[in-house]
Order: C-alpha cells, then structure tokens, then sequence
C-alpha cells in the first residue's frame, strides 16, 4: 500500500527523472506527463491523489491547466515555479492550486508540502478539527482560541483570518483568497487591512510577535500558519 | 440661494492675490518722487537708509549723484558703496552703475539713484529702470529716485507747462509696479529759495535752460502733477486693498479703452490721452492701427511712424494690434467687441478727402453705429503739432518722377495715335484714346500716374485737338464741357484701375508670402530630422528677411550656434551674451530691444508650446525688420519652434524606443539565464537531497542514475557559463582571434567526436572534399562554432541525420552543416543569429539557449568568415547553416613549414 499517486507534470525530462525515484522511495506511486494536454488526460484516467504541476509547459500555460482541472475535480495541485515568476504564482494558487515549491527546491521541502496537501483533501466532510501551533488551539467547532489552556480574546474578523488560515494550516493563503473570504470580494484589492489585522492577530496569539512562528508571512503571495503536525513533518 | 453663491461677492478676487503673490517673488521696488530736482530726494532716501542701517538690514548703495553737496555725502559714512563701472566713452572716462557687481554682491536692499538715467552705449540696457528691473527680477528690493517731469505719459503736459522738452522719459508702468512711492515735497517758494542760495547743484552748460524751468508757475504745476500722481497711487492701493481683503466698495468698473491709431501727428496726441485716461479709469487698453486690406496705401514712412506710436504705447502699458480690412467702422466695432471695450479712443482730425476717403467722418459713424460704447474724440491743438519724422524728400521726389515717367509714357503714343486717326478719319471722339493712355498709366503705376496722364492728357487733347488748335485756349464752351467730363471721367477710370492694380499687387505680395509659408511648412512636415528642422529654418528666414541668420540652442548649460545662414555667419562676444539673455529671460534682446541693444543682432526666444527651444538670431542692419517681413518672421519662428519642437519630440520616442528595446532585450536575458540555469541547478539539487533523505530506500540502479543526472547537468551548466562568457567577450569587443592556419578537415573531425559524445543517439556524416586548402583563423573558436551548430542541428534535427560538409569554393572554403528538421520560415532566416532567439519547437519549447548561432557568427566574423542560413536545406525540409573563409594559400604554408 503505498501514500498515494503523484501526477508529476514537468517538461524537463531532467526534473521528472529525479522525482521519479526520490518520490517512489518516499513510498508513492509516480504518474508522469509531459505536457498540460496529458496532465488533464492523466487526471481524468488516472485519479492521481494531488498533482505537481510545472507553470511552464510548452503546449498551454500552466494556469490553464489549474482552470480546466478546477472544473472538476479537487485534487490538490502543488505548482513548481520560479522566483521572477511571482505574479503567475498568485495566480495560480487563486485559480485554486493549494500550494507552491520555488525552484530550486530540496526534496524534503516538497514531500512536506506533499503530506500537508494530502491530509487536507483527506478530510473534505469530516468535523473540523482543532488545530495546535506552538502551543495555541484553534478550535472551530467551539470557535474558540487558547494558548496553554486560557482563552484568547479575538475580534470576529481577527478569528476568521486565523480560523481560515488554521483550516488550510501548512498551506499557503492568497491575499486575495483572505481578502475575499473575510472581508468580502469588494475588497479584494486592500491588501493594508491584512497588514493591519495580521499585526493585530500576532500582538494576541504570538509568544513573541517580533518573531512570529504561527503565521508567516509569504512575502508578495499570502500567509501560512505552521501546524505543529507540519513542522514535525517537515523536519 | 446656495451658500456658496451668497459668498461669492465677499470672496477675494483671485487675481489680486495672484499678483501679491508675483509681487512677494520679486525684489520690492520704492521710488522717491519729486516735482523737481533739489527737492531732498537723495538726502530722504539716504536717511532712510541710514536709520534702516542701524536697525541691521544689509544696505547696499549701488549708485548715488551727491554733487558734491556736504550735507547729502556726509550721509553716505558708514554705508556700502558699490565701485562704479569705469568706461572709456568717446575719449572720456564714464563712471556708471555696475549692475553685474550689483547682481552679485546681491544684497537685501540697494539704492540706485536717477532712475530716468540713459546709459551710454556699449551696457546691457539702454535705460537705467531696465537695470533695475533685472535686479528686481533676481529679488533685490531697490530704492531709487525720479522726477515727475520724466514720466512718459506727461511728457506733452510737462512739454506743454514748462516749454522744456524732456528726453529721459520713464514708462508709466514702473511708477504703477512700483511697492512703495514716497513723495518727497517742498514747496516751490522753499525751492526756489534753496536754488537762490546756491544749493541745487546745475551743469553750468544748462543752468540758462534750467533757471527757464525753476519759475514759480513751472514748479507749482510740477508739484501738483507729481502730488495727483502720488494721490491715484494711494487710491490704486486702497482698491488693491479692498480686493484683497474682499471687501466691496467702489471698483473700477471693468472698463476697457479701444484706441484707434493712424500715422498722422494727432496719434501721439491720442495715445497719451488715451492712457491718462486709462490711467484714471485703472482701465486697460489696447492700441489699434487699423490699415486697409486691400491696397498698399500705407508707404514706408508711415509704417515706421506706426511702429513709433506702438513702441510708445507698449512703453505706456498699451496692448498693440494691426488689424486689417476695408470697412473702418466695422472693424473698429468689432475689435471693440471682441476686446470688451466700453470707450473707443479716436483722433477727430479731418483730412483731405482725396487722401482717405472712407476715413472722413468716421467719428460720425461711428457714433451711428456704436451703441453701448462710448466715444472719445481728441481734438487737435491749435498750436502746430509737433511735426512728424521728417520725411525723406528723395522717395517721394522718384515716385514723382516714375509716375510722370509713366504718364507720358502712355499719352506722347496715344496723343500720336489720335493725330494719326485724326489725320485719316473722321473719328468724332479722339478723347477715347486718351482714356485708354490713362487706363494704362493707372495700371502699369498706380494712381498718381493716372492722375497726371488725366492732366496731361487734358492739356496735350487741348492743344492738338480741341480749336483752336495748338494753344492752350478754348473757343466753344461746349468743348470746355467735354474736356471736364473726361477729366472726371480720366480720373475716376484712373483711380479705379489704379485701385485693381494695387489690390492685384497686394494679392501677389500676399500670395507670395503665403506660398513661402506654405512651402516652408511642407518643408518641415517632410523632415523629423533635428538637422534638416535647423537648416530649413535658416534658409527660409533668410530666403524671407533677406538677413543674416543665425539659430542657437542649449547644449547643456552653453547656448550652442546650430545653424547659420550664411553658414560662415560668426558672433561676437556681445552678441553671445545677448543671444543668452534672450535664451533665458524668454524675451526678444539685442539690436532695437532694451537689452544689449549695441551688438550687431537681434535674438527672439524660440518658444513652443512645451517651453522654450532655443534662440534665433538676425542681422538688424539700420532699422530693423520692415512690418511684413516682421510678420513673415512671427510665422516663422512659430512655426520652426513648434518644428524643432517636434523633431526633438520625435528624436526622444526614437530613443525611448531604443531603451524599450535594449529593456525588452535585457528581460529576454534575464528570463533566458534564469531558466537555463535554474533547470540543472534545480535537477542537481533535488537529485542530491533526494540521494541523502531516500538512498538507502533507493535500488542501485536509481542512485547510479541520479548521479549521473548530476554529472550531466554540472556538464549543462558549466557550457551555459562558457557560452555566457563567449558572448560577453565578442559583446565587449575583447574577443581576439588568432590567425593561424588551422586545418578545417582536423576541427570537423574533433567537433563531430565531441558532438557524438554529447548525443549518443544522434547520426552524424562527415563529407570533405579533396586537398581542400587551409584557412586562417583559429581552431579553438572554429571548433566551437561547429559544435554549436552540431548541438543545435541534433536539437532541431527531428533525430534524421545531420551531414557537415566542406569543399573549396573558388578562393573560398565553404563548411556547411545541415540538418533534416522542420526548417526555419524564411522571414527568421536573419533573426535566429541575434542574441537569445530561439526557434520554439514543435511541442512550443526551445530547448537551447539562444546564444549558439550567436556566438558562431561572432566567431566566425572574427575569423574574417561569414556565415547565413539557407532553409529548407532540401526536399523542403532542414536548414543549412553556411560559413565561408577566404581560403589560405597552400604554397604560403608549405614554405612556413
């Protein structure tokens, strides 16, 4: 029994032919394709359990793959991107990819990544789960927040923005997917009101807000709330 | 009613604070004014400044006339006094204002007594209230003294008043710009008493004519002048005030004069009424010369009076327009309109009728046809005028002449003719003949020569014709009749063919200019080239003015000579600095300006509607410009500023084109070096940490792969560096190439060995021909260039074989390498040896770097070869990639060897 199928969609025969046996030795069954054609073909036939999926294909952008895929189906899509390729990255994870590896990448960074997208799509129906990050719960079914057993007080966009951030923890979240989600579409663009409540949230949940360990920041993408689950993953 | 609009009438009127605002920018400007000289005008100002002095403000005297008077000099202790300019001026040594050392020395306040002061020849401005308003303009307050009798809008009252003519005059304006105006007042019994005792100083030349002007009448209307002047100034600033501080009271009323103008003598008269009267109703007024449109009645003379009256008026604060049409009334009316004139200004002087036939009552008319405006009339004096510039007797003498020329020109055939019909026929009526010669004198000169052939020919019918014959007498009354109907009939044909000559004359003139203009903006609408602008302007401006032309621009912070017609016209030092204060003050200077008016040129700024663009120069020879060739040079200094406006436009989005390009160029590198070193770095990377979190999990075989993956991919990157290197080397131009001679046959022979290393699967055929010479060159570089054609003929190859070739040509070795891939379109056949091109594949991705055939054309053009592409290669499919050498002699290398 192995973790899962891996749908790996890279042109660079280079990229698949290290995946190929680092991923099967990680203990899951690799699928490959070349090209955004094959890769929705896969999908389609092969019931891949999450994708990683290169933006830069030869035969159509990697974003339309994400588009035509979301159509669909649910399978979580890990994009591999480079870094002078920030705006495209964003827009892939708002078309609804669930996370990204930047180039070059070391191939434990990508199996967290891997495991943290998995167990989330494990679960689409099950109660939500309270979720422990340094020492802080967020429990949604009681929409409540402790650290170390007291409760902390939030405002109620402060606990949306932590209670979105915790349900997708160990993944990262657009600006635009908070912004949309917590203070609506119109103000998908007020990227100053999550500075704002970000800071807010940090003063009350942080053990050391100067140096925050719950929610980081992705610079110029969104933020991630660090599970503890993930980090020991990760390590 | 809105609260807004409720406000609006006690809101400050926006100009006014506008202009206290221009004010606060500018140096402060203070006058001591004085009915006459030896008021105490210089000992106030210079008390003043010693009390100033003492309270610690920086005082500076720039220039102060004691004559000698203790009293005065003793004032001047303790305060700065500028060095005075020392000047040889016709063997004499004049000591004058500084205003260069004033300018820099730049202090908070400076006294520069005199303003009415002409300098001498060879210093920036004629007159000294042009030195001070350079100095204002650089934020130095000044203080200064006039006397009112210098003022030019009083200059006919106090002419008028004392019998003495003045000619230092001083603008109206600057008494009326100026921030502060003391009156500095004595009584006229005090100051004739003071001049009794000795203490006004007087040239001794003058002192007859100046005691003339110290008589009790003289002085008292003197005072009164300069204490109304002081007075309307209080009342201007009280009404400065009152906008200001919204507060309503009683404005002017927005009055505005309209003053029509002619050369005749009485206009000098009507424009200082009119701006006394302007003056009074703190009215603004526009001064108009009204000519008519079609004919050229308006001789040479009358046009520099014209231009006289305007100078005047612009001194006096006047707006100036030439407006041109045949109805006086009309236009008079409807320039009135369109300026908003509530009082029309005119001369009521009766002239001659023949002389301006449609000007005699124009008064009436106009008080016809002027409803809501009002009329003003100047009468004439009774005493004579004061006589228009003389006129040059010789032009009027020779247009005598021509036109009497002319005259018996066309009667001595026509009285000829009429002695000849009258001879042989029986004609009744031989003063037909006549008319025709006056038809013809009217046409071929004008109306004066119509005249006098009428005559003439009334004379000579007389004499031939009418009996007695041959005397000057009449003997039928009936004859007398009909010889007083052809003159009349002589003189109106004659005045109405004179009149369609002139019209066609001005017709021409015009349709000329304008075809010049015409030509000239065709000419500039073919050009965007700065070049071409420059010297179509020059050519034109000479072509038009008949004038040295010169065209100057900045380059940096030097204003630079670009074109010049003749193009060896050269400037003098003057002429430099005049072209600069032009350039900077956006205002016309040198030859007939107020600035720098010695040098031998006059600038006019070049403005286009972005600013300014440079500065055009003409040779002003005696009297400058006549009006319409200063029209033709308004048209075209437009229309050359707005060219040159244009080019320069032009040449920026040319070069902002460029850094588009070189911008899209460095992005195409940056993405291209990105991925060609992203993609090995990421692969060796993830090979590596994949080897050390999963190796033992891994079955040897995979471990072995992704080692070698490793090696290959260090490989990769390492020729991407070398190629990264190469191009840097050929881009900077230190790319040096030896000339060896080099085998071709042994570089084929290694590159396809290398070549099959790198791709096993791919065939390769080799073809060279027999004793095929040696080049010169180097084989390393050659070496290369193949290789980079092998690598890219295997990426493009489609797999099929790829076949290199080399055979002599002629003098020529020709190594060809070709493959049976998809081929290139024909319009990239050029494109694919620039930097970073790439041919995208079938499935849409470009394998290669983009830099390989760039780098074997430089390679190859380094050697002296050339290279080019040919597709399809054959069975239209492939591409063939050709390079020539000049083929070495085999002998030269023999004997080498």
């Amino acid at each position: 029994m192995t973790l899962g199928r891996i749908l790996v969609v890279d042109d660079e025969p280079q990229i698949r032919r290290f995946l190929r046996p680092a991923l099967t030795a990680a203990g899951y069954d690799v699928v490959e394709a070349e090209n955004g054609a094959d890769a929705v073909k896969a999908v389609a036939t092969g019931a891949p359990d999450l994708v990683i999926l290169d933006l830069g294909l030869p035969d159509m952008d990697g974003k339309d793959v994400i588009a035509s895929l979301r159509g669909w189906s649910t399978v979580p899509i890990i994009i591999l991107s480079a870094r002078d390729r920030e705006s495209e990255k964003i827009a892939a994870l708002d078309l609804g990819a669930d996370d990204y590896v930047e180039k070059p990448f070391g191939i434990g960074e990508l199996t967290a990544r891997i495991r943290s997208a998995m167990r989330h799509r494990g679960r689409p129906d099950a109660p939500p789960a309270p979720v422990t990050a340094d020492g802080l719960t967020v429990d949604p079914a009681l929409r409540m927040v402790a650290r170390d057993g007291a409760t902390i007080r939030l405002t109620p966009k402060e606990y949306e923005l932590l209670a979105l951030l915790a349900h997708h923890a160990g993944r990262v979240v657009t600006h635009r997917t908070l912004l949309t989600s917590v203070w609506g579409p119109a103000h998908a663009e007020d990227l100053h009101y999550l500075r704002v409540f970000i800071g807010q949230l940090r003063q009350k949940i942080e053990r050391d807000p100067g140096q925050p360990r719950i929610v980081q920041t992705e610079p110029g993408v969104g933020y991630r709330l660090i599970a503890d689950t993930d980090e020991r993953n990760a390590d | 009613m809105p609260a807004d609009q409720r406000d609006d009438p006690l809101r400050a009127d926006p100009d006014a604070l506008l202009a206290l605002a221009e004010k606060d920018r500018r140096g402060k400007l203070t006058i001591f004014l004085g009915a006459a000289p030896g008021v105490g005008k210089t000992y106030s100002m210079l008390s003043r400044a010693q009390r100033l002095k003492r309270d610690g403000a920086d005082i500076v005297v720039g220039l102060v006339e004691t004559h000698g008077r203790d009293e005065t000099s003793s004032l001047l202790d303790g305060l700065e006094v500028l060095a005075r300019l020392r000047m040889p001026y016709h063997g004499r040594t004049l000591e004058e204002f500084d205003l260069d050392a004033a300018l820099a020395r730049h202090p908070q306040v400076l006294i520069v007594d005199e303003l009415a002061h002409s300098n001498p020849d060879g210093l920036r401005h004629p007159k000294r209230f042009q030195d001070i308003e350079e100095l204002l303009a650089a934020g130095i307050d000044v203080w200064t003294a006039l006397n009112i009798q210098h003022l030019e809008s009083l200059s006919d009252l106090v002419a008028q008043i004392t019998g003495v003519t003045v000619r230092e005059r001083v603008p109206d304006i600057v008494l009326k710009r100026a921030d502060e105006v003391l009156l500095v007042d004595l009584s006229p019994a005090e100051l004739i008493s003071r001049l009794n005792e000795g203490k006004i100083y007087l040239p001794e030349n003058a002192r007859h004519a100046v005691e003339r002007f110290f008589r009790l009448g003289n002085l008292t209307a003197l005072r009164e002048l300069a204490l109304r002047r002081a007075a309307d100034r209080v009342d201007d600033q009280m009404v400065d005030y009152l906008r200001q501080n919204a507060i309503e009271g009683p404005w002017a009323t927005g009055e505005r004069l309209l003053v029509c103008i002619g050369p005749d003598a009485l206009s000098e008269k009507v424009i200082r009424v009119a701006s006394r009267l302007a003056a009074g109703l703190n009215a603004p007024w526009t001064v108009a010369s009204i000519a008519r449109a079609d004919r050229e009645t308006i001789d040479e003379n009358s046009l520099r009076r014209i231009d006289d009256l305007f100078r005047l008026a612009a001194r006096l604060g006047a707006e100036t327009k030439h407006v041109a049409g045949n109805d006086f009334v009309a236009e008079i009316l409807q320039l009135a309109r369109r300026e908003h004139a509530t009082q029309i200004v005119i001369g009521a002087q009766k002239r001659a009728w023949f002389h301006h036939p449609l000007r005699s009552g124009l008064a009436d008319a106009l008080t016809r046809e002027a409803s809501a405006i009002g009329l003003y009339l100047v009468m004439p004096d009774g005493r004579p005028q004061r006589p228009a510039p003389p006129v040059r007797l010789r032009p009027r003498f020779s247009t005598f002449a021509k036109s009497l020329g002319a005259a018996f020109l066309f009667v001595t055939p026509a009285t000829a003719l009429g002695v000849v019909i009258d001879r042989y026929t029986e004609l009744p009526n031989i003063s037909l003949v006549f008319l025709l010669a006056v038809l013809g004198a009217a046409a071929y000169a004008g109306f004066a020569a119509a005249l006098l052939a009428a005559l003439l020919s009334a004379l000579t019918y007389n004499f031939f014709f009418i009996p007695p014959l041959y005397t000057f007498t009449i003997a039928s009354p009936h004859e007398v009749f009909a010889l007083c109907v052809f003159v009349a009939a002589a003189v109106l044909a004659g005045s109405l063919a004179s009149r369609i000559r002139d019209q066609a004359r001005s017709a021409r003139r015009r349709a000329a200019a304008v075809q010049a203009l015409y030509d000239f903006s065709r000419k500039l609408t073919g050009t965007a080239n700065s070049d071409d602008v420059l010297w179509a302007c020059v050519t034109q401006l000479h072509a038009s003015i008949r004038r040295n032309v010169v065209l100057l621009m900045p380059r940096g912070t030097e204003l630079e000579m670009v074109a010049a017609w003749p193009p060896d016209t050269e400037l003098g030092v003057g002429e430099l600095a005049a072209a600069r204060w032009a350039n900077e003050h956006k205002e016309a200077a040198g030859a007939g300006t107020g600035t720098l008016p010695t040098c031998g040129f006059q600038f006019r700024p070049l403005t286009s509607p972005h600013g300014s663009v440079g500065v055009c120069g003409y040779e002003f020879g005696q009297d400058g410009l006549d009006s319409g060739s200063e029209r033709m040079l308004a048209a075209i200094l437009d229309q050359a500023a707005t060219a040159i406006d244009r080019a320069r436009l032009t040449s920026e989005s040319a070069k902002h084109a460029a850094r588009q390009e070189s911008e899209r160029y460095r992005e195409a590198l940056l993405s291209s070096i990105s991925h060609d070193l992203r993609t090995p770095l990421a692969t060796i990377t993830g090979a590596v940490t994949s080897l050390r979190e999963y190796g033992e999990r891994m079955p040897p075989e995979s471990r072995d792969d992704l080692l070698q993956s490793i090696e290959e991919e260090g490989a990769r990157l390492s020729r991407f560096v070398a190629n990264l290197l190469d191009m840097t080397r050929i881009a900077t131009g230190t790319l040096v190439a030896s000339r060896d001679w080099v085998d071709v046959a042994d570089v084929i022979r290694t590159s396809v060995a290398r070549a099959r290393r790198y791709f096993p699967a791919q065939p390769f055929s080799t073809s060279v021909g027999p004793d095929l010479p040696v080049i010169r060159g180097d084989a390393i570089l050659l070496g290369q260039v193949l290789f980079n054609l092998l690598d890219n003929a295997a990426k493009y190859g489609a797999g099929e074989a790829v076949d290199v070739d080399a055979q002599q040509n002629g003098r020529e070795v020709t190594i060809s390498v070709t493959d049976r891939g998809r081929g290139i379109p024909t319009e990239d056949l050029d494109r694919i040896f620039e930097k970073f091109y790439r041919r995208s594949n079938s499935d849409g991705r470009a394998p290669g770097t983009g830099l390989g055939l760039s780098i074997a054309r430089g390679f190859v053009e380094a050697m002296g070869g050339h290279i080019h592409a040919e597709s399809p290669a054959a069975n239209r499919l492939g591409t063939r990639i050709v390079m020539r050498f000049p083929a070495g002699d085999a002998a030269a290398r023999k004997e080498e060897r």
